[in-house]
């Protein structure tokens, strides 16, 4: 019977609505369950004729209260319908919106992460009876419609490093790449390899890949969605949703909920409006390009028209970037002009998206231009106008000087002073020759070296102040009290006196090693030489760009505590004369976690280090990960700096981190996590959830040293696990044999 | 002296014992710790006598700070005597013990001179810095090859300007200690060799590249220079000074004689009064620049040729400190040099003068332990049936061990190091201080078994043997 078959599938809508309003709109609701019920009682004993008039009222009234709930969604209902089994798939958009695919990196349950699915796949277009294929890669989350083995797209690390190595893959063939973000995260398993290690690697391949990468929005969960989406073009969903967290998530935090305890349904709404998570919210900020118009209540597999609409954006979006990275000038603004036109087809049209060596260059460029530029007008700096002028000036001073001294004089230098060195030597054995006869006239031999008693016995001259102390001893060491190290049960390590422990140790257990948390200032204060510290960027502050209640007085609190303006301090210092740029990331400023202000100075200093060719070094002295309160202006952090470290590397600098404390989430996995010489300070934890949210999230206990740096050494996350006290010497024998060729005292 | 004072004994064995004789003497109260091993150890019984059951403390460690600071403030002490081993030595356990809250008085040097002087290189420059000989070679670390090398070189043209045959150089790790990272150099021409290996092992071992090269000095006595000062640290007096040179292997001393020359009775090769006389000046010298206010010792090493090098400094009392107090008499009274320290330690002033110190005799002292010194001196374990001794009035004996008997024998706990006794001798002349020395050892019956139902074994042949040429070089 048809009737009872269109019956079903409005029962299943009725459901769907049902399953994305729980407990509200009743009386919508229950018009539509009365009038189903009325048309099953009514239908059986109606002629044909009266059941097609009432399907088509049925069909009426669920379309136009569909309509009437469209309006009133709030920002919780769309992260309802993007997490509802029913919503489009990636397989449902591989099948409808390309011509032909394969999977590739195996299918189904049986391949290495079934939450991250690769396709080659084809585009079929015609022009004027000409037929063309276009190859491109897919590669997204894929969640399945409710499957459990999916893991509701959340891609495992060797998911996303699937990804990577298929993106190069792509690279070497010069196809397109089209990303398909479904993730409600990433899957924060610390394995072989890490979660943080396996993303921080994937944005950093994105930052440079040098064929066009189009991505496609419906959840974007924080670090899960970044491993695939360093794009030049983002697209979105309407109903989807790009968040640094999921609401809960939020709320748990807002709540200060412990242990696994659940946040109320109004909290929840209200975080999740607070966050700012919808697709109209991030094409305000910038942060997407454009957002694909989705069917009423959001689309789902039979939303036929929806794929037609997705196909032709996916196309639009590639072709335009090809045409932006490539070709002359007026034609290109002529074609892109055309493209603007919404009724041409695209499939009607036809672009090829071959690039040129040149072409893809500028292509990174211009995606690397706009990932730095995003969240630019967020940041609040209070520098005064006279005070941007100088700095302006001195940056172009700093260009000028670097012209002339590394790309006029260094050059040449070696060729130089080979010459000098030569001429000089010629020289001396000219000498020789022509004086000997006169030196043996007068009897003069060479001069033998006196054995003094005096050298040897009396007191030399030696600056001792190498050997004496720190420069900088933390409050701690004031108190009178003995403190015993937390492993004294399994080392039987003594307790120690704290003014030894905070002053003379280093915060270093003496018996076994174990590093007690020191403040920040420790490293910063004797780590480098004396008086060279000279902080730039001062001005930046960390504020409240989401205007996220009650949120104002918490940083204005943090700045109180720390005397901070924001949670990342930027400055340029020496080490053995050696000068180098370095940023720390306090931990003590909001527990160390990342948003705008700390994203922008951070940026700013790797530009800075790469202008003057200086050494950049950060030391992570703890951070949380990216500041929830800031929403996507702090998930952007993320790819903008990665692109900025990417940058810095390329242009041949020496980009090292310190771990030290705890350093989880965005940071470490994306602009921390992607620097090729990583170390961390002994008794460090490093990770990309801490042990709570693992529980969470995936159910799993973690053994306490999940995230011990030695693990992470063992993981090849980081290269090193230094002594506190040797942190110097390290830096500095890191200064003289790591890096690039590029660094001025090279 | 303030006779409210309360001392904390953090030490055993002989020295424990001591302390509580100079305390009683001074008619200060005391307290006194012990372990679980120590627990019939005679520093225990002699507190339970002299201090009362109250006095005593049983702890878990010696070493354990945080444990002896809470019996401190627990008992009521104010101040410290840290005896010689465990925190004698330690800067940071002095500095602890000033610096707390409940501060107490520590009876020894305060913690910067113990640091300073701690610290060889610091004291090696402290002595150029004022003239006092030092074994010649770098007085810092060096980093340099080159300039190593040169080090080097200039120290071997400079041996065979002073006539020694077979030069040798001394290549040590600055950052290390107790012998490791140090090795000889005979022939200069294997020295990069030899300094490459020992910068990387210093490297890899202390974290810090610097080397110290100096002179190997063979053929030498070990000499010592008794040196005490009040709270002022101005005028600081020496005790005469002590021969160490017989010693076992590993360099640990087992007999020691005062004064260290004895030039009325033995003819040496060189001026010993003078030397006697110039290393005993350069100590006070010393002492007084860096403001040195306890007891202390100045350790010298002096060539066949007489040529005198300051080793290094001991800030604290040492085991020897009997043999100095025996030939020496201040205003015509005999001296205990614990009760002394213990006396200025509280801020009493010395009272006296170098002038009223006078020397007479000569005074040995035997370190009696149970070892086997046919086995390279390893320790003998077991029960100590019976220690008895002849009184005579030239004989002092300092010791720990209970009066044993075969139904109740002591056991020499293996815990610690197995020092059983200190006898001292004193003699009008060498030739006296000998024959009473062997008289000593032939009358003392030290016997006992170990598990095996094996005899004691201990080192007093070995003492015997070396009584007859005991200040020769």
């Amino acid at each position: 019977m048809e009737w009872e078959k269109q019956l079903h599938q409005l029962a299943d809508r009725l459901n769907y609505i049902k399953d994305i309003f729980p407990g509200k709109h009743a009386e919508d609701i229950s018009e539509l369950e009365n009038g189903l019920a009325a048309a099953r009682e009514r239908f059986p004993d109606c002629a044909a004729a009266e059941v097609q008039a009432g399907l088509a009222a049925l069909e009426d009234l669920f379309f136009r209260t569909e309509c009437r709930l469209e309006d009133k969604l709030t920002p919780m209902d769309k992260v309802r319908i993007v997490r509802h089994p029913q919503r489009v798939c990636l397989r449902d958009i591989l099948e409808n919106v390309y011509d032909n695919y394969t999977e590739i990196g195996g299918q189904g349950e049986h391949t290495n992460d079934p939450a991250m699915v690769i396709a080659r796949a084809y585009i079929t277009r015609k022009r004027n009876g000409d037929v063309y294929h276009q190859p491109v890669l897919v590669i997204g989350h894929e969640k399945g419609h409710g499957e459990e083995f999916r893991n509701g797209g959340s891609a495992k690390p060797w998911g996303n490093a699937k990804a990577k190595h298929y993106m190069g893959v792509a690279e070497t063939e010069g196809i397109p790449i089209h990303a398909y973000v479904f993730t409600p995260g990433g899957y924060p398993l610390e394995d072989y390899p890490g979660a943080a290690q396996q993303i921080a690697k994937n944005i950093y391949e994105m930052a440079g890949l040098t064929v066009p990468l189009i991505a496609v929005f419906s959840e974007g969960g924080s670090g899960g969605a970044e491993a695939i989406s360093l794009a030049d073009r983002r697209l979105m969903l309407s109903h989807g949703y790009y968040s640094v967290i999921s609401p809960e998530g939020a709320a748990a935090i807002e709540g200060r909920l412990r242990g696994g305890a659940r946040a109320s349904a109004d909290l929840v709404e209200r975080c999740a409006r607070d966050l700012h998570l919808t697709a109209e919210d991030n094409l305000k900020f910038g942060y997407v390009d454009k957002i694909i118009q989705e069917p009423v209540l959001g689309a789902r597999p039979y939303h036929y028209e929806f794929f037609r609409t997705v196909r032709q954006e996916v196309l639009r979006a590639t072709d335009e970037v090809v045409l932006k990275a490539r070709g002359l000038a007026p034609l290109r603004a002529a074609m892109l002009r055309r493209l603007r036109d919404r009724e041409l087809n695209l499939d009607e049209f036809f672009v090829s998206w071959k690039l040129s060596r040149a072409a893809r260059q500028r292509l990174v460029e211009m995606r690397q231009n706009k990932f730095i530029k995003a969240s630019y007008g967020e940041v609040r700096n209070t520098r005064s106008v006279m005070g941007r002028l100088g700095d302006a000036w001195s940056e172009q001073w700093w260009e000028i000087y670097n012209r002339l001294i590394y790309d006029l004089y260094q050059r040449n230098r070696r060729t130089f002073g080979n010459v000098v060195e030569e001429v000089r030597s010629e020289w001396e054995m000219f000498k020789i020759r022509v004086l000997k006869p006169w030196n043996k006239l007068r009897g003069k031999t060479e001069e033998v070296a006196v054995t003094s008693e005096e050298e040897l016995t009396t007191l030399s001259d030696w600056d001792e102040n190498s050997r004496s102390g720190w420069n900088w001893v933390s409050k701690k060491a004031r108190e009178d009290r003995a403190v015993s190290c937390p492993y004294s049960a399994q080392r039987g390590c003594m307790d120690m006196w704290a003014p030894d422990l905070y002053d003379e140790f280093a915060g270093v257990c003496s018996t076994c090693g174990h590093h007690f948390p020191m403040e920040y200032q420790w490293v910063m204060n004797n780590c480098f030489d004396e008086g060279s510290l000279y902080e730039f960027n001062t001005e930046v502050e960390a504020g409240n760009p989401l205007n996220f209640p009650d949120f104002d007085a918490k940083i204005a609190d943090a700045k109180q505590k720390t005397g901070l303006k924001s949670g990342c301090i930027t400055f340029e210092a020496r080490i053995d004369g050696v000068q180098c740029v370095v940023a720390i990331l306090v931990g003590s400023f909001r527990g160390g976690s990342v948003g705008v202000a700390e994203g922008s100075k951070f940026v700013a200093a790797a530009d800075r280090a790469r202008r003057k060719r200086y050494p950049f070094i950060v030391y992570c002295h703890g951070t949380a990960g990216i500041r929830i309160q800031e929403g996507t202006h702090g998930v952007i952090q993320m790819p903008r700096c990665t692109v900025a470290v990417r940058r810095y590397i390329e242009a041949g600098g020496l980009y090292l981190v310190l771990y030290d404390t705890k350093s989880y989430g965005g940071p470490v996995a994306s602009f921390l996590g992607c620097a090729f010489y990583q170390f961390a300070i002994r008794s460090s934890d490093i990770g990309f959830a801490g042990p709570g949210v693992i529980k969470n999230t995936t159910g799993i206990d973690i053994a306490p040293d999940h995230h011990n740096c030695y693990k992470a050494l063992s993981r090849g996350h980081i290269q090193g696990v230094w002594d506190r006290r040797d942190v110097r010497v390290n830096l500095r024998q890191a200064l003289e044999t790591m890096g690039g060729r590029n660094l001025y005292y090279r | 002296m303030n006779r409210k004072h309360k001392v904390l004994i953090a030490n055993r064995g002989e020295i424990a014992v001591r302390i509580m004789q100079a305390c009683k003497k001074l008619g200060l109260e005391f307290v006194s710790v012990y372990t679980a091993e120590d627990v019939s150890s005679g520093h225990v019984a002699l507190a339970r006598e002299l201090g009362g059951e109250k006095s005593l403390y049983r702890i878990s460690s010696y070493h354990d700070a945080n444990e002896l600071l809470c019996i401190a403030d627990e008992a009521g002490a104010t101040a410290v005597h840290p005896g010689y081993g465990f925190f004698a030595e330690d800067f940071r356990f002095a500095r602890r013990v000033t610096e707390r809250e409940r501060s107490l008085v520590f009876i020894g040097p305060s913690w910067r001179v113990i640091r300073d002087l701690g610290d060889k290189i610091n004291t090696k420059r402290l002595a150029r810095s004022i003239g006092v000989p030092t074994v010649p070679g770098s007085d810092r670390p060096i980093y340099d090859e080159l300039e190593a090398e040169k080090v080097a070189r200039t120290l071997f043209e400079y041996q065979l300007q002073q006539g020694i045959a077979r030069p040798l150089v001394l290549v040590k790790a600055s950052a290390g200690g107790g012998g490791m990272g140090i090795e000889e150099v005979y022939d200069i021409d294997t020295f990069r060799q030899v300094y490459r290996r020992i910068r990387n092992y210093a490297m890899r071992q202390f974290k810090d590249e610097g080397v110290l090269i100096e002179q190997r000095v063979t053929d030498f006595n070990h000499l010592e220079v008794q040196v005490l000062s009040d709270r002022s640290g101005r005028n600081p007096v020496h005790f005469g000074t002590r021969n160490c040179s017989i010693q076992s292997t590993g360099r640990q001393k087992r007999l020691e004689v005062a004064p260290g020359f004895d030039p009325s009775s033995i003819e040496y090769g060189f001026d010993a009064a003078a030397v006697l006389d110039e290393i005993t000046q350069h100590s006070l010298n010393m002492a007084r620049k860096v403001g040195y206010d306890s007891v202390g010792t100045w350790e010298w090493i002096v060539t066949r040729d007489g040529h005198p090098f300051l080793m290094e400094v001991n800030t604290r009392i040492q085991v020897e400190n009997g043999v100095s107090a025996a030939i020496s008499r201040v205003k015509g009274q005999e001296v205990d040099l614990i009760a002394e320290q213990i006396r200025t330690g509280l801020g009493d002033a010395l009272g006296y003068t170098q002038d009223d110190i006078t020397f007479h005799g000569v005074g040995v002292e035997y370190r009696i332990i149970a070892e086997d010194p046919d086995s390279g001196f390893a320790p003998w374990v077991g029960d100590i049936d019976r220690f008895q001794w002849e009184e005579r009035d030239w004989c002092r004996l300092h010791t720990h061990v209970p009066s044993a008997s075969p139904e109740k024998p002591y056991t020499i706990p293996t815990e610690f190091d197995p020092n059983l006794a200190l006898g001292i001798i004193w003699g009008r002349d060498l030739a006296e201080v000998s024959a009473n020395g062997l008289d000593f050892l032939e009358h003392l019956v030290l016997e006992g078994h170990n598990g095996k139902g094996e005899p004691l074994k201990s080192n007093v042949e070995f003492l015997k043997k070396k009584t007859e040429r005991m200040l020769r070089f």
